[in-house]
């Protein structure tokens, strides 16, 4: 039997189905749970890995279980934009590779409940695949709330004091938020009879009748999706619950799950731009101001932050407002840098995340003067946070360049080059806590004692930030392959039905 | 205007549920209370939602030999089982959390929170 059309199913059934049997592999040794994890995430990736190379060959494909055809059957469908799977299994895996040693340093109550850690992550991880490989709305939501729930349960598990009350904010605005999404597929589903996406796009097309329920929908839709993804206004949820967060969590929270909120837009994107019922030039507009209003402000806060989880979780307000102003530009350069930055970012956050983590496991300091000189202590996990800060940045040749460059491209393509600026801008305010970290890590005497004799991080550790801030430079020098592989998505995306 | 209000009377009120809900959310201090306007919401997500499926003389949707239409769509219902599982796993993380919120800071008034924080 070859396995060739199932990969599709399988990616999505291995981890929650690893997920459910952590616990009972807990009863053979401790040390299980751990290798169990690695094990799926490794079949997983393997998935992954055969799905990304078949869309290389043959294109968007779908896969219809048990035989159902969409749209009576619940479709899994696999396009350019679900190749965003690729980069949540490697930083799953490398996630659960991090926390192998990390979870010692989890709180009393938490520690010896690792097994249910690691089936959080997987399922973490599992709904954040299903989510991008759907091809059905209420299929959507379902998988958005097995990847949120298991999300606010993660950033309890931190055992910061504040970590508790950050894992309730989240819950209550990421759960608000899915009932608008939910709201909305209800909507959706009456104006339409019918919850498979393609078809909910077909049947808009050429739809007589009130448009309004569907104006409504895209509103709530987009509100829903934009909470999820921490937008400006909405993002208050977001520094607290990533910093407080365990770092292997922070990494996999900051990297990917922000931007199920986004891959929720493109979907509801393609919906609307394939029936071409609105003209959505005023939404663009609000999303291109909220985008700008996100890079200045989240930059901003950024750098008056001691605590450095705290910086990187406002930066990644600051990047979540990239990738939403190049959708909002609606030009192909925007739309490719922006898709492209969802993955490049991921890459980013997850090095710099877990090198951090990596840090503060070995110290347990966490602000700037208190890290003083940490960088002559443990070289090479520095080094890699610095790979990671100047991607961050977008300086060329690192990974953050490229998509920076096209969405700067696309507001000039827009004709709105003050956005082009703005992007910079923003650019130029991390760039002032770059330095301000060199500064700290590298040219300032330590002020603790453990700081200066920490030894380098262990290989678990090591290892996965290395590979990542590796990563964060092949796909600078790289940087043509993803652009050129997401085009014709994005033209598809861009495009009226049959038109 | 008004009379097409009155015909989709249970859209309307599933409508002004989710905003009840929202207020609760928004104005209450507690967390317990704010939580239980979160379950407002949901219900009146679930109610619209099985709203849509019902029609005027709607037969069950089951196939015996003199069935005859029209039929209530099922689809739904079955929807709404789903979303129930979800309602009831995230009440029970958010009363999780906020007993362990209890534990560590001997209160869920959120203003107190605010000050202990």
């Amino acid at each position: 039997m070859h396995l060739w059309p199932h990969w599709l199913a399988l990616i999505v059934l291995t981890p929650l189905v690893g997920a459910a049997l952590t616990p009972v592999v807990a009863l053979i040794d401790r040390r299980t749970p751990t290798w169990w994890a690695l094990s799926t995430m490794t079949v997983t990736s393997f998935a992954a890995t055969m799905l990304v190379l078949r869309i290389f060959h043959e294109g968007p494909f779908s896969y219809v279980p048990g035989g159902w055809t969409a749209p009576y059957g619940i479709e899994l469908h696999f396009d350019e934009f679900s190749a965003v799977v690729g980069v949540i299994c490697l930083v799953g895996w490398l996630a659960v590779l991090f926390s192998s040693r990390y979870t010692d340093s989890l709180p009393e109550f938490a520690r010896g409940r690792t097994p249910y850690y690691y089936t959080l992550l997987l399922l973490n991880c599992g709904g954040m695949i299903g989510f991008t490989v759907t091809g059905d709305l209420f299929n959507l939501f379902v998988f958005m709330e097995v990847l949120s729930l298991s999300g606010y349960a993660l950033v309890a598990v931190g055992g910061e004091r504040i970590a508790e009350m950050a894992a309730f904010k989240y819950l209550l605005m990421g759960a608000i938020s899915s009932l608008l999404v939910l709201f909305a597929i209800g909507f959706l589903y009456g104006i339409t009879g019918t919850l498979n996406i393609a078809d909910v796009t077909a049947r808009l097309h050429g739809f007589e009748g009130p448009t309004a329920p569907a104006a409504v929908a895209l509103g709530m839709l987009v509100v829903g999706f934009a909470t999820k993804a921490a937008v400006f206004p909405l993002h208050v949820w977001l520094p607290d619950a990533h910093a407080a967060a365990p770092s292997p969590v922070s990494a996999v929270l900051s990297g990917l799950v922000v931007k199920v909120g986004v891959i929720g837009m493109i979907r509801v994107y393609r919906i609307y731009y394939g029936s071409g019922m609105f003209d959505l030039t005023v939404l663009n507009l609000v999303l291109i101001w909220l985008g700008a209003i996100s890079i200045v402000m989240g930059a901003f806060f950024a750098v008056f932050q001691d605590d450095v989880k705290l910086m990187l979780a406002y930066s990644t307000i600051s990047n979540i407002g990239y990738i939403v102003m190049g959708l909002g530009l609606a030009t192909t350069y925007g739309v490719i840098g922006a898709s492209v930055h969802i993955f490049n970012h991921a890459l980013i956050k997850a090095t710099l995340f877990f090198a951090v983590g990596a840090i503060i496991y070995r110290t347990g300091y966490r602000t700037l003067t208190d890290l003083r000189g940490v960088g002559r202590a443990m070289p090479l996990t520095a080094v890699a946070l610095s790979v990671g800060a100047i991607s961050i940045v977008g300086i060329p040749p690192t990974a953050g360049f490229l998509c920076k460059w096209y969405i700067a491209l696309g507001a000039f393509q827009a004709d709105r080059p003050f956005f082009g600026f703005v992007l910079i801008f923003g650019a130029l305010l991390i760039f002032i806590y770059y330095i301000r970290m060199v500064n700290a890590f590298y040219f300032r005497e330590p002020v603790h004692a453990e700081v200066a004799e920490a030894k380098d991080a262990p290989v678990s550790m090591l290892l996965p930030t290395l590979v990542l801030a590796s990563l964060c430079l092949i796909m600078g020098i790289l940087g043509r392959v993803p652009l050129t592989f997401i085009e014709p998505g994005v033209a598809r995306l861009l495009a009226p039905l049959g038109g | 205007m008004l009379t097409a209000l009155w015909h989709n009377i249970d859209y309307v009120a599933s409508v002004v549920l989710f905003c009840i809900g929202l207020y609760v959310v928004i104005a209450k201090n507690n967390l317990i209370k704010k939580f239980l306007g979160l379950n407002i919401m949901e219900t009146a997500v679930f109610a619209f939602i099985i709203a849509l499926g019902v029609i005027e003389d709607g037969q069950p949707p089951i196939m015996t030999g003199d069935a005859h239409g029209p039929f209530a769509s099922p689809l739904p219902q079955t929807l709404v089982l789903t979303g129930i599982v979800v309602a009831v796993s995230t009440t029970a993380l958010a009363l999780t959390l906020i007993i362990r919120v209890y534990r560590r800071f001997g209160t869920i008034e959120a203003d107190e929170l605010r000050e202990l924080e």
